[in-house]
């Protein structure tokens, strides 16, 4: 395993980054709210951490009176039941391992304590959800200080935000209901590689945010409490579009894949209205956008370009590389950002395009003015990582958050 | 029956009225589109006539050369298929009658051809779904002047538009899925009439309209075709459903109403999203409306105030008597109409009430000015189409 850092202070410390993931079969509603499984199966791809990660160091020392935590520059409460969660879980497993003789790497620290530094690389105001990427980061990094099998880290992350457990692989991951109690069965495994289908694009629209959401916990709760939907969703709907959706991504097949990503996505918001209260994540850009979409495919008829939302106005669009050009041309088009300021477009480089003025005529919509903040144009990516020079780590010699990633 | 005009020119003519219905549970999906056959049962409550209503006047003469329709004044194509089949239904149930020998009416003119002129007292830039009042109040009107029996009303209304068999009852009504193929069984009938519950009150929430809605017939097709989650409402929530509110409209529960007509319109709402492409309906103003009525109802702790919406923006706002007055002040107060020009609230009239601070500032919301361009307030409506006096 890795050799994590030490020094006379008797300090270790580990780096590691995660990635973020998008359902293209969608998690919502839980069978078991302590261990966090789910009443129906999901499915995500996972973006590329050049472009989203959220980086995390982690030290143990004797030396530390008690855990801490910091995300994103502020120290945060370290009781919250989901990081207690998995602090304990990788410390049982981790005691497992070193009472069975089995060890490869120091596990003396278990018993220490913990300081934890975490950090996105993306705004937690655009709304984009990091609890993916952040639990699956936490997970993974103190399984690469106190030694724990990678298997076993899906229950783990799974324990601290559901679809964490998706964030610990590359490309195209599943995550299994499972059919057991104790949610031993419930863990996520890749499904394909992030390099099987090379040309799959993906946008994250950033839209301006409105008004505060219904958090995604108590959200799902209140749909599995009282929508009569959602059971046949869960029960009879996805299953079999978790099938169909396996065979499109291994068939490569963008118009079928694309189809059933908008289906599923319009599926969760349906269940949201379902709800009672009704929940309503979607607003009037993320609309537009929809409308968008399909008179854009429509145009050509064919479906060049998918939206998916999750708990939020933010769209996320999957497309092949032959249309991320004109379609990134046609989001200015109808939706013209501040002219000065910010790139609209962030992350891998996209082209300029020409748009024909038939294409414009044909969608026939009226632009809306600075409706999209910026574009974060990306690509399926690996699995978490070890980040290697000591450089980068968040916290210093003295456990502590380093000066840069204290916020003002 | 009634006595037709009649006159040298042998020219018939009758006027009816017919009112508009709200559904609580709603109808949305058809299993034969030919026949005008649901696949779930829907009720509705019918909504009264000096608000909201649809006139009709047919005549008939062995001197009209066609069949012709005016719709608010402007002639319309008579070869529409649900005009078409509406007439030849009643003109086949006519015959039928005169066949056998029961003629209580002047039947003789179901061979001529008639005039059919038809107008609503609420405009129809408003978004109010006419076709009920208005193909119920045709088929009602042309059995006064063929002598059909109303009975048999529900069949040939259905076939004009679904929701239209439902408007030829007053109060609470039920219009029944069937069973049989050829629909003789899905029919509409009176569950309770309006005296039934007198405090019950309906308020109509006109908004600005934005943009052109996706139609009820295309809309409930395009959900039948791709919605996964329809097959499963029509055939084990809807009927539960129809179960619990007539149950709940018998023993004049109004909390349960309230919350079983909030959450079918948020089903029927689910289920165009549900539907590939979605369809939206509800747009920011509605989403407000509907927010709003939560926050009312948090407020006193129980559900006072109910909506529901249909393929539209508008909403239709069901309370009782004894907070209609508060509520309505609470639209007014975060939803100010424009200054000037009409008044906000038609219909009915409705006190002014005063709102505490404490109610103000417990829901919490920003205004959106002018987002309801004006209130009907209106109730159930006391009997059915009835036939003007000449």
């Amino acid at each position: 395993m890795n050799m994590p850092e030490n020094d006379k202070q008797s300090l270790s410390m580990v780096t590691c980054t995660a990635p973020v993931n998008i359902a293209v079969i969608k998690y919502w509603g839980k069978r078991d709210e302590d261990l966090i499984l789910p009443i129906n199966s999901s499915l995500s791809v996972t973006l590329h951490q050049d472009q989203l990660k959220t980086t995390t160091t982690v030290a143990c020392s004797r030396n530390f009176q008690q855990d801490r935590i910091w995300l994103n520059g502020k120290e945060e409460d370290i009781s919250n039941p989901r990081l207690q969660s998995c602090l304990q879980e990788i410390r049982r497993f981790s005691r497992k391992r070193r009472n069975t003789g089995d060890s490869t790497s120091d596990v003396s620290g278990v018993s220490h304590k913990v300081h934890i530094c975490s950090v996105n690389n993306f705004p937690t105001a655009a709304g984009l959800a990091s609890s993916a990427s952040g639990y699956a980061c936490l997970v993974y990094t103190l399984s690469q200080l106190f030694g724990v099998e990678s298997e076993q880290l899906s229950a783990v992350a799974r324990q601290g935000s559901g679809s964490a457990c998706r964030s610990l692989y590359g490309g195209f991951v599943q995550w299994k209901l499972g059919e057991q109690l104790d949610g031993k069965d419930s863990l996520a495994e890749q499904v394909e590689s992030e390099s099987y289908w090379p040309e799959l694009r993906v946008l994250t629209l950033v839209v301006s945010a409105e008004q505060k959401s219904v958090g995604s916990t108590s959200g799902m709760h209140a749909s599995v409490e009282t929508s009569q939907l959602l059971k046949y969703r869960a029960d009879v709907v996805v299953p079999s579009r978790m099938e169909e959706m396996i065979r499109v991504i291994r068939e490569r097949d963008f118009p079928a894949f694309g189809e059933l990503t908008m289906k599923d996505s319009n599926q969760f918001h349906a269940i949201c209205l379902d709800t009672y209260p009704p929940i309503f994540y979607l607003n009037n850009t993320s609309h537009r956008i929809i409308s968008l979409v399909h008179r854009y495919n429509q145009y050509y008829g064919e479906t060049r370009v998918a939206y998916t939302f999750d708990a939020g106005p933010n769209a996320v669009i999957y497309t092949l590389q032959d249309h991320l050009s004109e379609f990134v041309q046609v989001v200015r088009h109808f939706f013209p950002p501040e002219v000065s300021g910010e790139e609209f477009v962030k992350g891998l480089p996209v082209c300029s395009a020409d748009l024909s003025e038939e294409l414009k005529r044909d969608i026939n919509m009226e632009p809306t003015p600075k409706g999209i903040r910026y574009i974060i144009s990306t690509k399926a990516g690996p699995g978490p990582c070890v980040v290697k020079d000591p450089n980068h780590h968040l916290l210093g010699a003295d456990g502590l958050p380093k000066k840069s990633v204290i916020s003002d």
